[in-house]
């Protein structure tokens, strides 16, 4: 982990709610991989205190791509305080030919760094999304993804839903912030419902708390698992939800 | 320039510069490595630690506040066995001494804790947390038996609000140093859950109302180190508690959102801040004054170069 600083080269809006920021970085940072984040610093001063956590969504031509919402305002030009890498790249299977992604009333940006890595490896994509979820506008994703719309009454539900889950090799989760574990622990419940068994590393749970540290210094992140706790900002962010103690 | 933290016993602690992280700042002393140069800080202060393992919190751990942030965390940690088992390597190449931040809320818990660390070379000394809401009897107890158990040094952190009432008591009862003091305690509304969060303040905002308990005891207590500790996140914040009397500082969160802060507050209270090249006259430091053009005109040299 390095602290550098980065520099907007070119913003573009890409849909009705985000723009795509292209950042110059230290080049320790061009290594990050899908799963994994920067932790930024936007002003000298003290306010806000914490840095925003930022997952990348692509890698191109030695700069680094983030999609922020259209109400924060960027300038080109404009350096951002960077930490990281944070975290591990998500564990894909060697013989894996089907993802599932799924953003259930949170925006998809930590899963869709994945995508263009999946597709060049033949790895077909589906990504659900569900809750305020839905109001993500797909237009600007490869056009191999398939996108399955849930309702947005907040519940853990699409069409062809048990197909999709069968189908899925592995399925990557993010859940809305406000309460996380519960979420979580609905989603593996509702999963445990439509399969009739839940096999280890199918499905993870993409976890997106405050890191104050992002460096295991704080352990304000640390989760329990079935071996013991596990830091988040080291380990994660995705972890097996069959492993997390989510009660 | 070394500087005794501790009281004056066989076992005192001394660093070469004033200052360490925080308990609960700086992990075990595995993070910020690569950040930055560990041996430039005074001394590593661990994460705290229990006799038996503790678990993580439940629920909204972190709430960002105006300039600042309140983490509850639940302290979770291994246990003292594991956590001596899993960096007694670690701290054995430390070229700096190693405090151990224990936890315990009762005599009983210490006596075991303390027989346990004094068996270990690689620890300097102990740092005693004691509780927010604890009594100044009950914390003369605790650091009696502290005290008198092992012979390691035993460093006190107070809580915030009522140093005032037990930092003598706690001196008297034989504290080898007091730290003013732990991140004071708070409760804030979590944005995301609409619910309160109880958890330590670690803000800027911190450091005055600190700086004036440490201005304040620092006139009543004799004999005994204090090491100011709260809300430091500049060069001037770290100075600012010297000049009131500590004898070191603890730096806290600011290691979290702009880490080399902390080898910038070592440099500068180590002496090290300014780095002159041997040779360099003085006036590449400071430009205007003209050495430079001196010497070469002594020597005949063209200074039109």
């Amino acid at each position: 982990m390095k602290e550098t600083q980065a520099v907007i080269e070119r913003i573009k809006q890409v849909n009705l709610g985000y723009q795509r920021i292209e950042l110059s970085v230290d080049e320790s940072l061009l290594q990050i991989k899908p799963g994994q984040s920067i932790l930024a610093r936007l002003t000298e001063t003290w306010d806000p205190y914490l840095r925003q956590q930022w997952f990348p969504v692509n890698l191109l031509n030695g700069k680094l791509i983030v999609e922020r919402p259209l109400s924060e305002t960027y300038e080109i030009g404009q350096v951002i305080h960077v930490l990281g890498i944070i975290g591990q790249p998500f564990r894909f299977r060697k013989t894996l030919r089907n993802v599932l992604l799924v953003a259930y009333d949170t925006p998809p940006i930590p899963l869709l760094m994945t995508i263009p890595w999946l597709l060049a490896n033949k790895v077909s994509v589906t990504i659900a999304l569900l809750g305020v979820a839905t109001s993500y506008d797909t237009q600007h994703l490869p056009p191999e993804v398939e996108v399955e719309l849930g309702n947005n009454e907040g519940e853990f539900l699409w069409q062809n839903q048990v197909m999709t889950l069968g189908w899925a090799d592995q399925v990557f989760v993010t859940v809305g912030p406000d309460n996380e574990f519960s979420r979580f622990a609905n989603v593996i419940e509702r999963v445990r419902e439509l399969r009739h068994d839940v096999p280890r590393h199918y499905l993870f749970g993409v976890f997106q708390q405050l890191l104050p540290c992002g460096a295991g210094a704080c352990h304000s992140c640390m989760i329990r698992t079935d071996e013991g706790t596990a830091l988040i900002c080291l380990e994660g962010p995705a972890f097996d939800l069959t492993q997390v103690i989510l009660r | 320039m070394s500087v005794e933290i501790t009281r004056n016993t066989k076992n005192a602690i001394t660093i070469q510069t004033p200052m360490m992280p925080a308990a609960g700042t700086f992990g075990f002393g595995d993070v910020y490595r690569d950040i930055i140069k560990v041996d430039l800080l005074g001394a590593i202060v661990t994460s705290p630690v229990t006799y038996e393992p503790w678990h993580p919190a439940t629920g909204t751990k972190v709430v960002p506040l105006d300039s600042g942030v309140l983490v509850h965390t639940g302290l979770p940690n291994p246990g003292l066995h594991k956590t001596l088992k899993t960096y007694r390597n670690l701290w054995s190449m430390m070229p700096i001494p190693v405090i151990l931040h224990l936890v315990a809320t009762t005599a009983e818990q210490i006596r075991k804790s303390i027989t346990r660390i004094d068996e270990e070379e690689c620890i300097a000394g102990i740092e005693l947390g004691l509780n927010d809401d604890i009594s100044a009897q009950e914390a003369v107890k605790l650091v009696e038996t502290a005290v008198k158990r092992g012979e390691k040094p035993v460093l006190v952190r107070l809580p915030m609000l009522d140093a005032y009432e037990i930092a003598e008591a706690v001196a008297d009862a034989g504290a080898d140093a007091l730290i003013i003091s732990a991140p004071p305690r708070g409760t804030a509304r979590d944005p995301k859950t609409g619910k309160l969060v109880s958890g330590r303040v670690y803000s800027p905002i911190v450091k005055p109302m600190v700086l004036r308990v440490v201005g304040q005891l620092m006139r009543r207590l004799k004999e005994i180190p204090v090491i100011g500790a709260g809300g430091i996140h500049t060069l001037q914040d770290a100075r600012d508690y010297l000049e009131a009397g500590a004898t070191a500082v603890q730096v806290d969160s600011v290691a979290w959102i702009q880490p080399d802060m902390l080898e910038k507050i070592a440099r500068d209270l180590g002496g090290k801040s300014v780095t002159k090249e041997t040779g360099a006259f003085p006036d590449e430091w400071y430009p205007g004054m003209g050495d430079t053009e001196r010497e070469k005109r002594r020597r005949g040299e063209s200074f039109k170069e």
